[in-house]
């Protein structure tokens, strides 16, 4: 049965950027940076490319708030395999509410079976879009979906996958990721599913794949016309860099371990 | 950090400044393309060398192909290799819409496979010869051939391999035995043994397409009677495929690309192994030669990316190892400092830069020729850089391979004692690094091509082509406050030498010409790696970052340090040295 699938594609620095504290200390230096699709994103995009593969079809529709340079990472998911985009078209500051409330009314008007997010976005590591999203659309929710082992060879891909959706679409059996294991739930659908690092590994795009992306449609939307109301709710009053950690000391013996983690660091 | 390979802001530079690579989506043949089908492209290759040529290098180095019951077995990672690659377009990339390619501009896809090559040389080889192969096939087979194999070698189904040298004609393949005896399908039946030839056997895909060069009964000796063939593994039959009586005799044990088997071959045992020609019959040296530039330009791009892939881990390493004082220090309680504040360091970094990144110039600059001399609109402009072309690329060739093996011989030196043990890297890059001045053409068969052939073709019409575009960088260096003269100078020298060494030949001394040809490959390289950096450089002078300093640097050390040696290596040429011409074999021991 052809299912349809909401995934999301957040513009974030590259991890391997050098990130610097700007100097007003209330956000970071944004020249020279790169940019990508957030890492958990794209686990979702991968995710929800398999499970349409699966169910014999269906549509991945994939979404992104910002700038027109959120384009980049629409295509990437596009040149993965996504079947088309929407693009909310917002400048400046923007909270987890209002990301929320903008796939709030892109789904209510898609109507996908299901929703599958990053858990987080690896530049502010919010973790809180997802849960927002499901509690306003009164949907169900799983997050943090990940698997019991790694399902890449070939050999592996007939083992059971995290995410499984039942004959009739009525339910999705979710493994999720919690303190010291794993836990399965069952969700009705529709859903939405957050996704963890070890749910998959993401396709690369591929050249043809990349080339087909680019006659893929991009639907444009801004905050205003789906309804939402983009003004922060949060503002960010300071930044700084974590303190730099302090080079290690040996010690003699365990007695002075011991004693160094007593009395010095305060942890035993 | 992890080892980048290759540098992005470099190949970006490169691309979008220096190369103007943009300006190609202007032909029609890449008008589909434009900075937003690069940029993505080059993000895939990117991650792919990384995140999956690359950890698979060190195992596939210590663990090569084993030979049993007849088979070749690669390492088991050659699979997910092979699949990415292929999952990745690499294979059809820069081939045209009408064989399921994609168009790509060379000029992209070669320094986008510069990673892939970095990440894990064997690995990717799989798939340069696939494309070559397969490329041969598209450009001079039948209807018949191409139905029986473009379609799965371009989907990486079956690989493909360049299947040229004998035991008795390797540099001279005018010497090539194999026979091709015509039947009355059509299709010949070949015999014949072959040596060394790379992925001539895998367990990877179910299939190989051999393109071997060989004679048809009673063709004329010599090149004129040498023609291709596409011979497979395993034949097309009825629905299936059978063994096509190709034999494997062995496979080589080799210092490097051990991932890669290379493996003597024996066609026909059974006088049972069909082959199928392709172009005309006695021409498949010269089908063979049409595809030269890209394979050798490939082998330039495999140097460059084994030097670059070493001088990054050697400057990630100078960066974190303590070992000594700075210079003039006299405390002996003072804290060692990093290699990297060693001035003689400091100075090897460099040349690898020098070495690396020139090399990668020169082949981004050598590749868009190749795009230009196909798809230029003007007949003229097509010609100008078709002539560029041809004089540059045993030049491209040659300098990452020679060059880059000093450079890698520099990362293991950086690495002290602990470069000379098989723990750390360095010592595996310098073995693969040694293979680029030997296949596709030793080094002195890249001279004799260069002076025999490519400065004299035409009149002299390709130098004067390169003189041109060398002063014109000069002129915009100059002009945007970069001293290029060097380069200038050693330009002339060059002009002068090939005037001089032209007119002694042209007189009957070929000994006095030809006897230089090494001499004269060296100034002719040094000057064009001048080319490149200078190109660099006119495009590196605005910014005051790091990265352009880098860069001016690198350039000026080239300017300052080789340019010079011109003069050197054009007096050998002009006084006719003849300590090396006159030597006598029976004196040497
Ligand atoms: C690892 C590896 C992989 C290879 N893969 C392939 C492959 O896939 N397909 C394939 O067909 N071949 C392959 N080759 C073969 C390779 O192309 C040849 O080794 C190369 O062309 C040199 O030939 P040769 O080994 O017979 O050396 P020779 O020709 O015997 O050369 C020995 C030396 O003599 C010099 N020399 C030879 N002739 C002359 C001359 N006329 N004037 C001056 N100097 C001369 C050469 O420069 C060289 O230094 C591979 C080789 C290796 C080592
Ligand atoms: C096979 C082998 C056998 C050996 N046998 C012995 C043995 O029998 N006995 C023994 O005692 N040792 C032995 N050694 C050790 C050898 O002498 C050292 O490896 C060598 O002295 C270099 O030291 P290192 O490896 O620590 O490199 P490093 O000192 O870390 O040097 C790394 C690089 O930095 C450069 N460098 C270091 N300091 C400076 C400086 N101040 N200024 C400029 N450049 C600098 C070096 O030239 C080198 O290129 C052996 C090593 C090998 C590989």
């Amino acid at each position: 049965m052809p299912i349809k699938i909401l995934v999301t594609a957040k513009r974030v620095e590259d991890y391997e950027s050098k990130i610097k504290v700007n100097a007003q200390g209330n956000g970071i230096v944004l020249e020279g940076l790169k940019y990508k699709i957030n890492p958990f994103d794209e686990i979702g995009v991968e995710e929800a490319l398999r499970l349409v593969a699966k169910h014999g079809g269906g549509e991945v529709v994939v979404a992104s708030v910002g700038t027109k340079d959120v384009h980049e990472q629409l295509r990437h998911a596009l040149a993965m395999g996504a079947t088309r985009a929407i693009w909310v078209n917002h400048a400046g500051p923007l909270d987890q509410m209002t990301v929320a409330g903008c796939l709030q009314k892109l789904i209510e008007k898609e109507k996908p079976d299901l929703a599958i997010l990053g858990k987080q976005a690896i530049d502010d590591d919010q973790n809180q879009v997802g849960q927002y999203l499901a509690e306003w659309l009164g949907w169900s929710q799983a997050t943090f979906a990940s698997k019991e082992e790694s399902l890449e060879s070939e050999a592996e891909k007939s083992k059971t996958p995290a995410l499984q959706l039942s004959a009739d679409a009525k339910t999705l059996t979710v493994i999720r990721e919690v303190d010291g294991g794993l836990e399965t739930l069952e969700c009705s659908m529709p859903c939405v599913v957050t996704t963890d690092l070890r749910l998959n590994q993401p396709r690369y795009a591929s050249l043809p794949g990349i080339m087909k992306a680019k006659s893929k449609p991009i639907e444009e939307h801004t905050p205003a016309t789906l309804g939402v109301d983009a003004t922060p709710k949060i503002t960010v009053t300071k930044m700084e860099h974590p303190p730099a950690r302090k080079a290690g000391i040996k010690v003699p013996d365990v007695a002075t371990l011991m004693d160094k983690l007593k009395n010095e660091a305060k942890v035993i | 950090m992890a080892n980048p390979l290759v540098s992005d802001r470099l190949i970006d530079f490169l691309l979008y400044e220096v190369l103007d690579a943009e300006a190609l989506c202007a032909l029609p043949a890449f008008s589909e393309h434009s900075r937003a089908t690069f940029d993505p492209w080059l993000g895939a290759c990117r991650r792919v060398a990384r995140e999956v040529l690359w950890p698979t290098y060190r195992p596939m180095d210590l663990e090569p192909p084993r030979f049993e019951g007849g088979r070749v077995f690669v390492h088991p990672s050659m699979r997910t290799c092979w699949r990415e690659l292929v999952g990745l377009g690499v294979l059809a990339a820069s081939r045209p819409s009408s064989v399921g390619g994609q168009q790509l501009p060379l000029t992209v896809s070669t320094l986008s496979n510069v990673y892939l090559m970095a990440g894990n040389l064997s690995a990717y080889a799989y798939a340069g010869l696939t494309t070559g192969a397969a490329h041969l096939i598209e450009a001079f087979g039948d209807d018949a051939v191409k139905s029986s194999f473009l379609a799965a070698m371009y989907e990486g189904r079956w690989t493909g391999t360049m299947a040229l040298t004998e035991p008795q004609a390797g540099s001279s393949l005018a010497d090539v035995k194999s026979t091709a005896t015509p039947t009355s399908g059509g299709r010949f039946l070949m015999k014949g043994s072959k040596i060394f030839i790379s992925g001539g056997d895998q367990d990877v895909t179910e299939n190989i397409v051999h393109l071997v060069l060989a004679r048809i009964d009673g063709a004329p000796a010599g090149t004129r009677g040498i023609s291709l063939f596409a011979v497979p593994k395993l034949r097309p039959s009825g629905e299936g495929l059978r063994a096509n009586d190709v034999t494997i005799a062995g496979v080589i044990h080799k210092i490097g690309w051990k991932g890669l088997p290379s493996v003597a071959l024996s066609l026909g045992d059974e006088g049972d192994c069909h082959g199928w020609l392709v172009g005309p019959a006695n021409q498949g040296l010269k089908c063979m030669f049409q595809m030269m530039n890209e394979a050798r330009l490939m082998v330039g791009a495999n140097g460059a990316a084994t030097a670059s892939a070493a001088f990054h881990e050697s400057l990630a390493y100078a960066r974190e190892r303590k070992q000594g004082r700075p210079l003039g220090s006299t405390d002996a309680n003072a804290e060692p400092v990093a290699l990297t504040e060693h001035p003689d360091v400091r100075r090897m970094l460099l040349r690898q830069k020098a070495i690396v990144e020139g090399s990668l110039a020169l082949i981004g600059l050598t590749a868009q020729l190749a795009d230009w001399s196909e798809h230029a609109e003007q007949a003229e402009r097509r010609a100008e850089a078709k002539l560029l072309l041809d004089l540059l690329t045993p030049i491209a060739k040659t300098f990452p391979a020679e060059k880059g093996f000093e450079a890698n011989a520099l990362s293991l030196q950086l690495h002290g004692g602990y470069g000379y043990s098989s723990e750390y890297l360095p010592e595996a890059w310098l073995r693969d690094q040694k293979l680029n001045t030997i296949h596709e053409g030793t080094t002195t068969i890249q001279g004799l091509d260069l002076l025999g052939r490519k400065v004299i073709a035409g009149g002299g019409a390709a130098l004067m082509a390169l003189d041109g575009r060398v002063r014109d960088a000069v002129k915009r260096a100059q002009a945007a406050g970069f001293d290029a003269a060097p380069l200038e100078r050693g330009m002339d020298e060059l002009a002068r030498v090939t005037g001089v060494l032209g007119a002694r030949g042209a007189s009957g001394d070929v000994l006095g010409m030809m006897g230089h040809s090494a001499d004269f490959l060296e100034l002719a390289s040094t000057v064009a790696v001048g080319w490149a950096w200078v190109e660099v450089a006119a495009r590196a002078v605005q910014n005051d970052d790091d990265f352009s300093r880098g860069l001016r640097q690198a350039a000026s050390y080239w300017l300052a340090t080789e340019l010079p040696r011109a003069q050197h290596l054009a007096r050998l040429c002009e006084t006719n040295e003849r300590s090396y011409l006159d030597v006598n074999e029976a004196w040497l021991d």
